[in-house]
């Protein structure tokens, strides 16, 4: 179901008229019953597959849990707790491969079918699978659940209806954020009474996001299908200008689908985890990475690269490291390659193509590059007298992270590496400015008053994100408005969506990029 | 606890080491923690699990001392 159609709105106006009044007694029932329609409409086979998460990551956690109370129950007798601890960890082994196997299968299947062909002829069934809405968020949700129960951050949920709606909850089922159960239980389980702050912040995201996402991304949309699917025909200038608006597009896409999935968790009083922080304003790219896609950066942070980098191989290769190499990079090589592999995982989550383990690659060879040379950064800074907050300084950082991250936008829209290279080389070997006139914009796809809704759109999000970078609270100051001028504000705005929102017949405006992955 | 300030100062020489929100406000990223980390264990002989990852145990020297003192 898109969360751009009447059914939608439909759907969402029954389900909250009942939560708060009738069935407002069955607040987590009700929402878990909501949560499974909007899934069914994935068909069957989707459904299936969120059953089996669900149930498998159910049990394990039941398991783990009583593996855990034995653990303490049974603490003095040193060989049942290791055979306790040695169950646990099969038992977490077997719930991974299971989970992590649907994933790898429906995602990669098709690579693996067409690479043996190619390399050796053998011919295996396609199977023409689709990818069920939501699974690497759900699924990373899961396990998740899974882990923390396994390293007893939490106790596991015995109600499997409560569990099976932690896992489904229908606003993050698109493109999530990743949230974790300790922080969710008690937003989802607890009784919510009817709060006019509430729907009205809920209300205000989700405008937020639909116009990020309508008016903007999909617009802009249209532009880069043009260039990138035509490279070879345009000058460097406006192959730059279609990757800047990619940068722009897949911010407004991804962050605009999250504010109106936040927006939608609100109006029923569930609060979601932020996963975007203003990435504009990043000064490095690693602080990029922070402010991106936060919930899976966290996610990887918590049960990738922490348990990577003080597993004991790692820790072994750290002190032999150490010892035959001195100094900063002796101490940091073998977090380095934690790095690396989540960068590399990072990348080859987006999809099964060579150009997102190049754009894995891409980032984690930088990000090891810039902490090796952290120590000889701070002494020309201290030589040049350049303190951190100078605001030229600054300036610099955001735009040279911007510009990191732009190169590594080529490899995620470009169709593959060549192209990816291809359009690289164009963009420095004949780069002519001249090339990018207004009538070469009008050959693009799109009008010149869609170009100006797309300036005006993106100056308007600059201007909030950078008053909200400095700390200003820009939705709090709005309503300090009179309220008259709210309401106008309001419809006029509202307006802007529906007037200038893009929606034609055979565009599903719901088709989030995130969502793909 | 000289020598835990000592690593720290290794580690990131801009940290301040008065601080209680270290990694709350950013002065101790997770590359600094497992590479702190991984010194502990060298220097301290302590045994730290991912479990004892959290913010928490790294937001101060005093907080980090503890942990040390505590795995021990």
């Amino acid at each position: 179901m898109s969360f751009v159609s009447l059914r939608f709105f439909a759907f969402l106006g029954i389900g909250l008229g009942l939560y708060y009044t009738i069935l407002k007694r069955f607040q987590w029932i009700w929402l878990l019953f909501l949560s499974y329609v909007f899934y069914s409409f994935g068909g069957i086979t989707a459904m299936g597959y969120l059953l089996l998460t669900t149930l498998t990551t159910y049990i394990s956690g039941m398991y783990l849990q009583k593996a855990n109370d034995k653990i303490q129950s049974q603490k003095k007798d040193v060989n049942k707790v290791k055979k306790w601890k040695q169950q646990k960890k099969q038992f977490v082994f077997l719930t991974l491969l299971c989970n992590f196997g649907i994933l790898f299968f429906l995602k990669y299947w098709q690579t693996v079918v067409n690479v043996l062909h190619y390399r050796t002829g053998i011919l295996l069934p396609s199977l023409e699978l689709v990818l069920p809405l939501g699974l690497s968020f759900y699924m990373f949700q899961s396990i998740g659940y899974v882990i923390d129960v396994y390293r007893g951050k939490y106790p596991a949920e015995k109600n499997i209806l409560k569990y099976a709606l932690f896992v489904s909850f229908f606003p993050q089922m698109v493109q999530g954020p990743i949230s974790r159960f300790g922080d969710l239980k008690k937003e989802l389980y607890q009784k919510h009474a009817f709060d006019f702050t509430s729907i009205e912040a809920g209300l205000r995201l989700m405008l937020w996001g639909y116009f990020k996402k309508l008016l903007i991304a999909d617009r802009a949309s249209v532009v880069v299908n043009t260039i990138f699917d035509g490279y070879t025909g345009y000058a460097g200038s406006v192959i730059l200008f279609g990757v800047i608006l990619y940068y722009i597009q897949l911010y407004c896409d991804f962050s605009g689908g999250i504010d109106i999935t936040r927006g939608v968790a609100r109006l029923f009083g569930v609060h979601l985890i932020e996963n975007f922080k203003r990435p504009i304003f990043s000064t490095s790219l690693q602080d990029y990475w922070r402010r991106w896609h936060m919930s899976l950066g966290a996610w990887m942070k918590d049960y990738v690269f922490y348990p990577l980098s003080l597993s004991k191989p790692f820790l072994k290769l750290g002190s032999f490291v150490r010892k035959h190499i001195k100094g900063k990079a002796g101490q940091v090589l073998p977090v380095s390659m934690a790095t690396f592999v989540v960068y590399f995982l990072i990348g080859i989550w987006h999809g099964a193509n060579f150009k997102y383990i190049v754009f894995g690659l891409w980032n984690g060879i930088l990000i090891t590059l810039s902490i090796l040379l952290t120590p000889f950064f701070i002494k020309i800074k201290k030589k040049l007298n350049i303190e951190d907050k100078n605001p030229i300084y600054h300036g610099f950082m955001v735009l040279r992270t911007f510009l990191i991250v732009l190169i590594g936008r080529y490899m995620t829209r470009a169709k593959n590496v060549t192209a990816m290279w291809q359009m690289l080389k164009l963009t420095v070997t004949s780069f002519s400015l001249k090339a990018l006139t207004s009538k070469t914009l009008m050959t693009l796809g799109i009008e010149k008053k869609d170009y100006l809704v797309i300036l005006c759109g993106t100056l308007l999000l600059l201007l909030v994100e950078f008053l909200e970078e400095k700390e200003i609270d820009v939705s709090a100051k709005s309503k300090k408005l009179p309220v008259i001028v709210q309401v106008v504000g309001m419809f006029l705005f509202i307006g802007a969506i529906v007037v200038l929102g893009v929606y034609k017949d055979d565009y599903i405006a719901s088709e989030f990029i995130y969502k793909q992955f | 606890m000289d020598q835990l300030q000592k690593l720290l100062m290794e580690i990131r020489p801009d940290i301040d080491l008065d601080s209680n929100r270290l990694v709350d406000d950013g002065y101790l990223d997770s590359f600094d923690i497992v590479t702190l980390v991984s010194e502990i264990i060298q220097e301290f002989g302590v045994d730290i699990n991912v479990e004892d990852i959290v913010p928490e145990n790294f937001n101060s020297v005093e907080a980090i001392y503890d942990l040390i003192e505590r795995l021990k």
